[in-house]
């Protein structure tokens, strides 16, 4: 195989090149050789390669030479060059698929995986020598990729504090905390086999570092066991994923909070409960879960609800808001098996979700007479007059579950007779009256409804999620509204545990 | 008493200072930003009217943010780099 290397030029300041740093580095972990060129100047060049831990020659781009031979458009771009220095393969931005590729390339495994909490791809900066100038001096690179976080500061008490009220008073979201102590937290780590200062995640909208070591101590605040921990780490990740968007999530004044579902064996191996008060204070694993993730939030994330949480009514989920699917009561396949995943993988799955709105539907002996309950619920998701840009989960009661499936109803029929009969009358808008959803009736798609025309209110059967949950006496669903859906808003991620 | 592992951020944020005031519009460019919530361009037009009549700006650049819902991505904030001030739109 011809000789090839990697050459990657980079800016200091560009949230993509610091984003693809770490990959760099593992590719110049196997004898690859890897080498990068960066256009500023020698101490902010010096400060990324301490930052980022770089471990490939990086040297810089005076007059930016290089990069005009080049003809960079786009920082990162990665270049793979021949032994006489042609380029065989060039990058731009931050993609993981390419990734692989160059890797294979250069005969190396892959380096990317798609559950890292990095985006599948991310657009770079423009070229320095191509950029707009300023005259004014450059703001500090925020530092958001880095792999190793500050070590946690140890706190010795006064005698005469009083242990709980501290912690309270200083960690609590309003609820008294399990103090942090060096102990529990210790413990809290033996069970992951990462380093204690290790970045996982950056929690949004401050981007707090949640290294192992901090997600412990919010764990153990929260009342989880050690054990909890393997859920916390991609949980972490997860909600720092940037198609969920927590930066917006948590500073919306709409009511949404994180909604946690859990899939697959983890349930039973660390006792999350799918069944009756599966969304209240029936198991330690759902409710700790759903603390802890919202004292991260809180506690790294810095959206507190008296400050950049702007929520005007708030909601209840922001206590704890952990649901797993009752896989065992469910005919069809389980949501993270929807998302992608083997059924046999255990998963969360975030969902920036409303508090959940009953359905109760006790008469009806057909799939269509349960669902159509349903289908009303769904109507008035967001605002009754506003369609497309929203989604929601429908939990479906095990009892109404069984009814459906009695009529040979699959999953994908649900979710498409959802779709076909959730509606707004056109006559909701044809009172004059201003109001959300209204000017936007130009792009709605009119159906009929039972002989009533309608706009339909979902822009696809995908928007409806379905999950199985609840216990089985009682013939109930439950269907939550979203925050601003899609790639303009939060999407749903799913990661493996 | 034991010893706690403080479970707060640590790190403290950085503050940018805010850019000189300006003395006068006349003759400078300013930037609008639309974070497109609704109601945002109808104001920014207005106000652009008035730089342009009343102050004499040179040159108003517009842009606009995809969605409110996120930050502003890096071809957005390169678009306004160069105006000496910006006037973000926060309407709904």
């Amino acid at each position: 195989m011809p000789a090839l290397r990697l050459l990657a030029i980079l800016q200091t300041d560009c949230p993509t090149c610091r984003l693809i740093t770490p990959y760099l580095n593992k590719l110049a972990s196997n004898r690859t050789t890897v080498s990068a060129v960066s256009q500023d100047a020698e101490d902010a060049t010096n400060e990324f390669v301490r930052q980022m831990e770089v471990r490939f020659p990086v040297r810089r781009d005076p007059g930016f030479e290089l990069s005009k031979r080049f003809e960079v458009v786009t920082v990162p771009t990665l270049y793979v060059l021949d032994e006489n220095d042609r380029i065989v393969r060039q990058e731009p931005g931050f993609d993981k698929t390419a990734l692989n590729e160059i890797a294979a390339l250069l005969g190396h495994p892959p380096v990317a995986t798609p559950y890292d909490g990095a985006p599948a791809s991310k657009p770079g900066c423009t070229s320095r020598h191509l950029e707009t100038l300023t005259e004014d001096a450059p703001a500090a690179a925020l530092d958001l990729h880095s792999p190793r976080g500050a070590q946690a500061s140890l706190i010795e008490l006064a005698g005469s504090d009083d242990l709980h009220e501290y912690c309270f008073r200083a960690f609590g979201d309003a609820l008294p905390v399990v103090p942090p102590t060096k102990e529990r937290v210790e413990r809290m780590l033996h069970t992951a086999a990462h380093d204690p200062e290790e970045v996982i995640a950056r929690i949004p909208p401050c981007y707090g570092e949640a290294t192992l070591e901090k997600i412990a101590a919010n764990a153990v605040m929260a009342g989880c066991r050690p054990e909890m921990m393997r859920v916390l780490i991609p949980l972490a990740r997860a909600v720092a994923d940037e198609r969920f968007n927590a930066h917006g999530v948590q500073a919306t004044t709409h009511f949404a909070a994180p909604l946690i579902i859990v899939n697959g064996p983890v349930r039973g191996e660390l006792g999350f409960h799918s069944r009756q008060n599966v969304f209240s204070n029936v198991a330690r694993a759902n409710s700790t879960l759903g603390r802890a993730l919202q004292l991260i939030l809180l506690n790294l994330g810095g959206a507190r609800p008296d400050g950049i949480d702007m929520s005007a009514l708030g909601n209840p989920g922001k206590f704890s808001y952990c649901i797993a699917e009752n896989e065992e009561e469910s005919p069809w396949e389980p949501l993270h098996a929807e998302q992608g995943l083997a059924r046999a993988q255990s998963a969360v799955t975030l969902f920036a979700a409303e508090a959940p709105h009953g359905v109760s539907e006790h008469n009806a002996r057909s799939a269509r007479g349960v669902l159509k309950a349903v289908s009303y619920a769904l109507a008035s998701v967001w605002s009754y007059r506003a369609c497309l840009a929203y989604e929601a989960v429908v939990v479906l009661g095990p009892e109404h579950v069984k009814t459906i499936h009695h009529d040979g109803f699959s999953k994908q029929d649900v979710r498409d007779f959802l779709f076909e009969n959730t509606g707004v009358p056109l006559r909701c808008y044809s009172d004059g009256e201003p109001g959300e959803g209204v000017a936007q009736r130009g792009m709605y798609k009119e159906i009929s409804i039972d002989g009533e025309p309608c706009y339909q209110k979902f822009r696809s059967p995908e928007a409806i999620k379905i999950v199985v949950a609840g216990g089985t006496a009682g013939k109930f669903s439950a269907v939550l509204g979203s925050w601003a859906a899609g790639p303009r808003g939060s999407q749903m991620v799913t990661y493996p545990i | 008493m034991p010893t706690l592992v403080n479970p707060m951020n640590e790190r403290a944020p950085q503050a940018a200072p805010a850019a000189p005031r300006l003395a006068t519009l006349q003759g400078k460019t300013i930037a609008l930003l639309d974070i497109s919530k609704p109601g945002g361009s109808i104001f920014l037009d207005r106000l652009e009217r008035l730089l342009k009549d009343r102050h004499q700006v040179a040159q108003v650049l517009r842009a606009m943010k995809p969605t409110f819902a996120k930050p502003a991505p890096a071809d957005v904030i390169d678009k306004i780099r160069a105006a000496d001030a910006v006037i973000e739109a926060l309407a709904d």
